[in-house]
């Protein structure tokens, strides 16, 4: 990626002993990484699948843009960002979903106030306790934007700055589609738990 | 309008939870926090609901992807050289 290793590259007997190999090393270390966010993308293993191999063909393409030594994982997650949404968003036809920043919160079925009404303890063993699938599931349900800004933040424990550089946004636009994404989590999880323990109630 | 801290506390919670925050006001939401008891709370459940989501969201790439686009990638490395 130095202006020098093109003139050596093609010279002497390992030409490609160089920074591409190099390269496709360090990138090939998210691979799992960029596995787990294009399954909250995509939602189905094929496409996930399909997502990360375009990624790695597009970041191998533009591995001169990529300074060495600066965050690749970011820049790998930009990459997929950007392929997701030119193709795959589209491709999907979902229900336009883009200006979600310049709505109220009851627009988009979210309340601040019934979480403050039960015990938090209760919640929080509730969540604790939560099967997999269920979290997995409510991830899948919120809108892309809150969902891929919890899965980089919570899951992933990129910072607030560089969600903002995926995203390309502002860092504030981050916090308030964290905060909204979480608190719709909140929401919905305990729908789930509220409903079992209408289920258990049931029983008895 | 008693100031017992938890209108900070509260605006703060998810940037202190995601340690966005400098260390002195990272100390005043700690300090805050063990005096409080809806607030802690409040605390723990964002704590819980980032736990749940790491272990609802790990994932293992299948081996045949990485295969699949390390080949890929060589036979591009192999065009250019």
């Amino acid at each position: 990626m130095t202006g020098t290793s093109v003139l050596t590259r093609g010279v002497g007997s390992t030409p490609m002993a160089d920074d591409s190999d190099a390269f496709i090393d360090e990138a090939l270390e998210y691979t799992d990484q960029l596995y787990a966010a294009a399954m909250r993308m995509t939602r189905n293993p094929q496409d996930a699948a399909d997502l990360v191999q375009e990624t790695y063909a597009k970041a191998y393409a533009a591995r001169d843009s990529f300074t060495p030594g600066t965050n690749l994982r970011a820049w790998l997650y930009r990459i997929q960002t950007n392929t997701y949404i030119n193709q795959y968003r589209k491709r999907q036809r979902q229900p336009y979903e883009a200006p979600l920043d310049d709505l109220e919160d009851w627009q988009i079925g979210v309340g601040e106030s019934t979480t403050a009404t039960r015990s938090r303890s209760a919640e929080a063993e509730a969540i604790d306790r939560m099967p997999a699938g269920v979290v997995r599931d409510a991830l899948q349900s919120i809108p892309d934007d809150f969902r891929m800004v919890v899965y980089w933040v919570d899951v992933e424990g990129m910072s607030y700055a560089e969600t903002a550089e995926i995203m390309k946004t502002p860092v504030g636009t981050v916090m308030s589609r964290l905060h909204r994404g979480r608190r719709q989590l909140r929401e919905l999880l305990a729908d789930y738990a509220r409903e079992q323990g209408m289920k258990a109630g049931e029983k008895r | 309008m008693g100031d017992c801290g938890c209108d900070k506390a509260k605006a703060e919670l998810e940037e202190y939870l995601h340690q966005e925050l400098c260390s002195e006001d990272a100390a005043d939401i700690r300090a805050h926090l063990d005096g409080c008891t809806d607030c802690a709370e409040e605390h723990t459940v964002g704590v819980q609901l980032t736990m749940a989501l790491k272990q609802a969201c790990a994932e293992t790439a299948p081996e045949q992807l990485k295969d699949q686009v390390l080949a890929r990638l060589r036979a591009v490395q192999a065009t250019h050289s």
